[in-house]
């Protein structure tokens, strides 16, 4: 009897997968708890680019067809003329904010806590940059990453102290690739996901090299911030031959030459090298920051041709009000550049999880965590700065209209997901 | 009032000008004046020419051609504005832009003081909640992208820990961070710690608020569950002591609402107004008729603060107070953690929820700079008077389709948002969202112009 009724159950439930799986008729009494209606979705992830409602049942995405009726559904929300993607991974910040008076980043104050600046332009996963070292990660989670509504994921600081001073980050002997990959590996594999190389001034490529160890022991990329170095390492040697596919350069677009070779070369050109290292897989990360994306080496790249695989903030105290502001100004100047919105798009949310080896994030596929940006596409006249104080002028602008992390409505600028005040009962009465 | 170097230059100038211009007047002098006077002519030209570069001094900036709202020194017109040192140093009708280091065209725009908050919860640290915790957040972070120079603490910490605070964050931030000191001796602590009675002290809490007198410009009464009125009357006592303003944020369940505001002296601060919430009374009746005591106390001077957080404010609440004239004194955010992504979203936000329920700009901006300023009583804050600190706010008023969101979750359709173009802070450019004070251009294809 027993038996027999769980075979019973087992064929309702397979039939009812199959029925869930081919998404053609919602899953018998399934109710949606958010429908988001009339947007146009972009999910570089899936191939989707074409008007479509999504729905969401719990934290997940349940559906994403054209026209999802709305009768099963808790909540439904007007996205007419807008546009819905997936959150965005910011694959470039400094978040592990803390009270060290002697350090900068690295429980410091130069770091933030992401909640601020994430949401309100769409990002639902940042990435640390390498702000904590093995020494102190454990910090670093307990203070900022345990308690973020934003999911933080993190490159580990090759350095064990991680982003405590500029000193303190040229201590080779604090450069262990073996405790940085038992730190990934065996203790926290499902946030940490890459090693860091950054701010290094020797005379080589030691600290590379020792993240790249480290980046094969613990089988993930290496994200290189190369620092500066007088007279300039060259990036080529670099690209070729010390780092792997796969492996991350930061700071694309910085001009700095006297500290650090350029990708543009001062005729205005981008060193032939360059598209070698992209086709042999390097992958470029903007990493914009307060000081390191210049128009003069950001321009150029994207007429020639070279654009950043992703695009991404390097946000922290000291880019948080400058020309950088956020993940959303951020696309937009790629997009004031002339880049598709959907290749935008692509550039923060497929491409970043593919680098960081999370293709679980970044898409709206069916079953995948509901990590979602509703943006709407502003047209006017703006500008938009560089670090130098240069201004372009654009004619676009996305905003950030509704951000949901795990199924949760944790953004919403002109309440769109909200009833009309004066249609409530009276919270008063 | 102090007479900066400015004033006194050109007081001196003017003077010179005067002698120079005027020969009839200078011989009638000469004959008439003692020798002292007359032997200090040359001396007097002397140190006119010593000045002189001094009044071509450069301006760092000029904000050109902007509309100048200044409700303090009642300006609400066209004006330029010169920048040096830190300082305003001239507000008037075309300023030649000669003279300018930097000029910003802020045609088309509006000028306004820096912003003042006067209710949020900067305390930020490592630990959980909001003194030194997680639950404050750093005031720059949120600031100047709205428009804010200055923000006020309200009383996440007390005379305890108010040093950490200040070493920890106020001295660290660009944003002016003054602070209300908590009666709770360590501030915002969370349940239970912080109903101590025994660690509310007036004395020590005066004492604190005397020892800081350019940071703290109050007192809060905040958390108490108890139906005893010692933690009120010890942080009143504390405030009437130290000469400032208490502010009453009132979770304060078992204590009646019409013997608070009694207790209020004018200029006393009651903040969360237009809410309904579990710990306390309501300013308007069931019928949505402002209670007469508040009426009351309104007209004796106690002011509310709109302290909107992330469950403290209901348009049902404050759309018919605001008809019934139960106008808001200031629109302090009640910034933390957990309101910057609610409804709240910035103080600008709250300001254009007035501005979409009907205020006017010129008033919203009146109760958003000098009126908070006075709320305060830091009077040197809070307008563009010739001398005062450079702390400036260029705004766009945005028309189209927006909706803004209460704590109760409901939505008030609006027309119109208050978006910021320009932030100034002590002369320094700190936030510029469209970059209208660059210094050089480019285009789309790399062409410099």
């Amino acid at each position: 009897m027993k038996k027999c009724c769980s075979s019973f159950l087992r064929i309702v439930l397979s039939l009812q997968a199959l029925l869930c799986f081919q998404g053609t008729i919602p899953s018998y009494g399934q109710a949606i708890d958010i429908l988001l209606k009339g947007g146009h979705v972009i999910d570089p992830a899936s191939n989707i680019d074409a008007p479509m409602d999504v729905a969401i049942v719990k934290d997940k995405i349940f559906r994403v067809a054209p026209d999802i009726p709305a009768e099963n559904s808790a909540k439904v929300i007007d996205v007419r003329g807008m546009y819905v993607t997936p959150g965005l991974i910011d694959m470039h910040v400094h978040a592990f904010h803390g009270t060290d008076m002697g350090s900068y980043i690295a429980d410091g104050w130069d770091a933030l806590p992401p909640d601020g600046f994430t949401f309100r332009a769409g990002v639902t996963t940042v990435v640390d940059a390498g702000s904590a070292g093995w020494r102190n990660f454990r910090k670093f989670k307990e203070q900022t990453i345990d308690r973020s509504q934003t999911r933080i994921l993190a490159f580990l600081n090759i350095v064990g102290s991680g982003m405590y001073g500029r000193f303190e980050e040229q201590d080779v002997n604090d450069m262990n690739p073996v405790m940085v990959a038992y730190m990934i590996n065996r203790l926290f594999p499902g946030i940490i996901v890459g090693v860091k190389s950054a701010h290094y001034w020797g005379p080589d490529f030691t600290q590379v090299d020792r993240a790249v160890e480290a980046g094969r022991l613990a089988n993930v990329p290496v994200m290189v911030d190369l620092g500066e170095h007088h007279p300039p390492l060259p990036i080529e040697e670099l690209f070729m031959k010390h780092l792997r596919p796969g492996d991350i350069w930061t700071h694309t677009y910085a001009n700095a030459p006297q500290d650090r070779e350029v990708p543009v070369d001062e005729n205005g050109k981008v060193k032939p090298f360059i598209f070698e290292a992209q086709k042999r897989g390097i992958i470029f990360d903007v990493g914009h920051g307060g000081g390191a994306f210049h128009w003069k080496q950001a321009i150029p790249s994207v007429q020639q041709g070279f654009i950043a695989d992703v695009i991404s903030s390097d946000l922290h105290t000291g880019s948080m009000n400058s020309g950088m502001k956020d993940m959303a100004n951020l696309l937009s100047k790629f997009l004031n550049m002339g880049l598709p919105l959907q290749d935008v798009i692509k550039r923060a949310t497929l491409n970043p999880a593919k680098a960081i080896k999370r293709t679980d994030l970044g898409t709206l596929g069916e079953g995948s965590v509901a990590d979602i940006a509703v943006f709407s596409l502003r047209e006017g006249s703006f500008g938009f700065l560089d670090v130098r104080g240069t201004k372009m002028q654009g004619t676009q602008k996305l905003e950030a209209e509704l951000t949901i992390r795990s199924g949760k409505i944790v953004w919403d600028l002109n309440g769109i997901g909200s009833p009309a005040w004066d249609a409530m009962p009276s919270a008063s009465k | 009032m102090k007479v900066t170097f400015t004033q006194v230059t050109e007081i001196k100038i003017q003077e010179a000008i005067f002698i120079m211009s005027e020969p009839a007047v200078k011989r009638t002098m000469k004959s008439n004046t003692p020798a002292y006077f007359r032997k200090a002519v040359p001396a007097f030209l002397f140190i006119f020419c010593l000045i002189l570069p001094a009044l071509s001094q450069q301006a760092d900036i000029l904000l050109k051609g902007g509309h100048v709202i200044d409700p303090k020194n009642g300006i609400d017109s066209q004006m330029d504005i010169e920048i040096a040192g830190g300082k305003i140093i001239r507000v008037a009708p075309d300023i030649s832009s000669q003279d300018a280091k930097r000029t910003v065209d802020v045609k088309g725009l509006y000028v306004t003081p820096g912003l003042i908050d006067i209710h949020t919860h900067v305390f930020v640290g490592s630990g959980q909640g909001f003194a030194d915790g997680f639950s404050s957040v750093s005031p720059d972070d949120f600031t100047f992208k709205a428009g804010i120079t200055t923000v006020a603490d309200a009383g996440t910490s007390g005379w305890r820990n108010f040093p950490v605070f200040r070493k920890q964050v106020i001295d660290r931030s660009q944003t002016r961070v003054l602070a209300f000191l908590n009666i709770a001796g360590n501030g915002m602590t969370g349940f239970p710690s912080e109903e101590d009675i025994n660690d509310m002290d007036t004395r020590m809490t005066s004492l604190v608020a005397e020892q800081y007198p350019d940071i703290i410009v109050g007192i809060k009464i905040g958390h108490y569950r108890g139906n005893e009125w010692t933690p009120f009357d010890r942080a009143s006592e504390a405030a009437l002591i130290a000469g400032v303003p208490l502010l009453v944020e009132c979770h304060l369940p078992f204590l009646p609402l019409e013997e608070i505001l009694k207790r209020m002296r004018p200029g006393d601060i009651y903040t969360h107004s237009f809410c309904v919430a579990s710990d306390r009374e309501c300013l308007l009746d069931e019928k949505g008729k402002i209670k007469p005591f508040v009426a009351e106390a309104k007209k004796r001077g106690v002011r509310f603060d709109v302290g909107h957080g992330g469950g403290m404010f209901h348009f049902d609440v404050a759309i018919p107070a605001l008809k019934q004239g139960l106008i808001p004194d200031s629109f302090g955010s009640d910034l933390h953690r957990s309101s910057m992504n609610s409804g709240m979203k910035n103080m600008l936000d709250i300001m254009s929820k007035y501005f979409n329920m009907g205020m006017t700009f010129e008033d919203i901006i009146f109760r958003a700079t000098w009126n908070p300023a006075q709320s305060l009583r830091r009077d040197d804050l809070g307008h563009l008077s010739e001398g005062s600190v450079a702390d400036i706010a260029v705004f766009s008023i945005r028309k189209g389709t927006f909706g803004f969101v209460d704590t109760g979750g409901t939505r008030l359709n609006g027309d119109r948002r208050i978006e910021t173009e320009l932030t100034i802070r002590g002369g320094k450019i700190v936030y510029d969202q469209n970059g209208i004070s660059a210094t050089g251009r480019i285009d789309s294809q790399g062409n410099r112009f």
